[in-house]
């Protein structure tokens, strides 16, 4: 893991720049694109003048939640894929493929079925976030402190088809007449026809997740050269582990509880720049952030511009892209063993 | 009676389908009642019908009305089914009395609508549910746009788009949390309401060509008849 092929790396600052410029221009194109013609610049004027004209209503209500949500949840996604990796120091650790997003998918559920959500807007994500903790702390009990590849993915395996089992049962026993097709919603996430509420829900809990993620970048960094350098450089582990799985699940569970389970953005983003930073995990956590967010704003791009009538869940996108990066990545590691 | 029957969200009569026994449309439920008559309906399991009509039972099948007519056929051939024509009669002359007064009410000039109903589906021509928006004095995009498949998915920002003066939210009345519904609750449609006209219907009103259908048409009137007023005054 520590072989670092020289001439990759790129300076860190003007990456974090590009990344963020890509971003960006990836949420204007997100905002430009859509089922109904809207002449942006008019929709623009009409919404900073306050005029509540139909293309105004579309752009604030519709069109801008869509993008700021794929900005935010692929953020997420990107930034917990990258630190569930350097914490395990295993590079196939996405919150979709270890089974993160599937409990969180499974708290939403419980706490929306059950017409709590309806009471407390919070409980939602809070939901998702406690669905999350408890995957991650099953995950860890069974595949933490190094354990091979091989006992994280099956680890992942499980966990992600009890979360879905679960999430069936729960959507079984509720009465709703839609169940069966809103289980498709949150195994394979959408971004269609979300809200600015869902937005102002997310973001909150989102932010004090990714804070807590990117304060431990140090820590990842001793961590990649063994828990004994890490624990002599004084770094407490435990803490770091508490830290990790609370921003992991915090910013997670946030974005699974408006969006579904989106998998493998997390697994993609960091693969792809890892060798630009060298290889360092403390590194790898904000350009994955930045990574995520693309990839997941030009996947939702892509399933409206693709003419298929309902559009693509996301998820299924995401994972038409991501399944066979991660057979290739293990296929790889077997080689390399 | 189904078990479906005592649903109150979606069915007219549940309160009074409560005192009685239900099944789960199994033909042996139903012939543990030694019936006089076996209503079935196009999605019941054709098995089971086939096994009723094997041992003699009675059965009547009871199509969906696709159109107004096809309520009042429907209704005549329950009623002479159990024998009794002349109420069967007496509610379509109700029916008629009804809607005749929707049809002669001022009906110009027409009237923009769309229907919502959860995960975003709408309704599109031939159905019964474009039948009450014509004699309620609607015009049915879904039915005139051709960008829009019939009784398809339609994304929230097209029919914003689409600009309706009626938008008809169809939704069911006791409400138990669900995705599907809650596209119906997006501020986007709140943001509309100062275009348009939104009316939520219950979907029990209209589902099932029953006699409530000529309420759903008289409500429908009234919304087309507060969207024309609200056309007129600007």
């Amino acid at each position: 893991m520590s072989a670092r092929p020289a001439g990759a790396e790129v300076a860190y600052g003007p990456l974090l720049a590009a990344l963020a410029a890509l971003t960006l221009g990836a949420a204007l194109v997100s905002l430009a694109v859509g089922y109904a013609r809207l002449d942006l610049f008019a929709a623009l004027a009409d919404a900073f003048a306050g005029r509540p004209t139909v293309a105004a209503v579309v752009l604030e209500q519709i069109r801008l939640p869509r993008a700021a949500l794929g900005a935010t949840v692929g953020f997420s996604l990107g930034l917990a894929g990258a630190a569930l990796q350097g914490l395990l120091r295993n590079p196939l650790a996405d919150p979709g493929v270890i089974g993160v997003s599937g409990g969180a998918a499974f708290g939403a559920v419980v706490v929306f079925y059950s017409g709590l959500a309806g009471l407390i807007a919070l409980a939602m994500p809070l939901g998702g976030v406690a669905g999350a903790v408890l995957a991650a702390l099953a995950l860890y009990a069974l595949a933490g402190r190094g354990a091979g590849t091989m006992t994280l993915i099956l680890a992942g395996v499980t966990i992600n088809a009890f979360a879905g089992a679960l999430t069936a049962l729960a959507l079984n026993l509720s009465p709703n007449p839609y169940a069966a097709y809103e289980i498709m919603f949150w195994l394979m996430g959408s971004l269609a026809d979300r809200s600015l509420p869902q937005l102002w829900l997310a973001l909150p809990l989102s932010l004090v997740g990714w804070a807590l993620l990117l304060a431990s970048a140090p820590a990842l960094d001793a961590l990649s050269l063994g828990e004994d350098t890490a624990a002599s450089l004084g770094f407490d582990l435990g803490r770091l582990r508490a830290r990790l799985v609370a921003g992991v699940a915090l910013c997670v569970g946030a974005a699974v509880a408006v969006t579904g389970a989106i998998s493998f953005v997390g697994l993609v983003a960091p693969h792809l720049l890892r060798p630009l930073v060298g290889h360092r995990p403390g590194r790898l956590l904000l350009v994955s952030g930045f990574g995520g967010a693309i990839v997941l704003l030009v996947a939702d791009i892509v399933v409206r511009l693709i003419p298929l009538h309902p559009e693509l869940r996301l998820g299924v996108a995401t994972a038409l892209i991501g399944a066979p990066l991660l057979y290739g990545l293990i296929d790889r590691m077997w080689g390399e063993a | 009676m189904t078990w479906l029957s005592q649903d109150r969200r979606n069915a007219n009569l549940a309160q009074k389908a409560q005192a009685l026994p239900a099944n789960d449309g199994h033909a042996e439920q139903a012939l543990a009642f030694d019936p006089d008559l076996v209503f079935v309906g196009p999605f019941a399991d054709p098995a089971s019908v086939a096994l009723l009509k094997r041992v003699g039972a009675p059965v009547v099948e009871v199509d969906p009305a696709q159109t107004l007519d096809g309520v009042r056929r429907e209704i005549r051939r329950v009623a002479a089914a159990l024998g009794e024509p002349q109420r069967g009669e007496a509610l379509i002359a109700d029916i008629d009395a009804r809607l005749a007064r929707v049809a002669s009410a001022p009906r110009q000039p027409p009237v923009s609508a769309i229907v919502l109903q959860p995960n975003g589906f709408t309704v599109g021509p031939g159905s019964l549910v474009d039948d009450v928006l014509t004699r309620a004095g609607l015009d049915n995009l879904a039915a005139r746009r051709f960008d829009i498949a019939a009784d398809s998915q339609v994304p929230l920002e097209v029919v914003a788009s689409l600009a309706p003066e009626v938008l008809i939210l169809d939704r069911s009345q006791e409400r138990v949390p669900s995705l599907a519904e809650a596209e119906l609750d997006h501020p986007a449609i709140a943001a509309l309401e100062r275009q348009t006209t939104v009316v939520s219907l219950p979907s029990r009103l209209w589902t099932c060509g029953g006699p409530e259908i000529v309420e759903a048409v008289e409500r429908l009137a009234a919304a087309a008849k507060a969207a024309r007023a609200r056309g007129a005054r600007p």
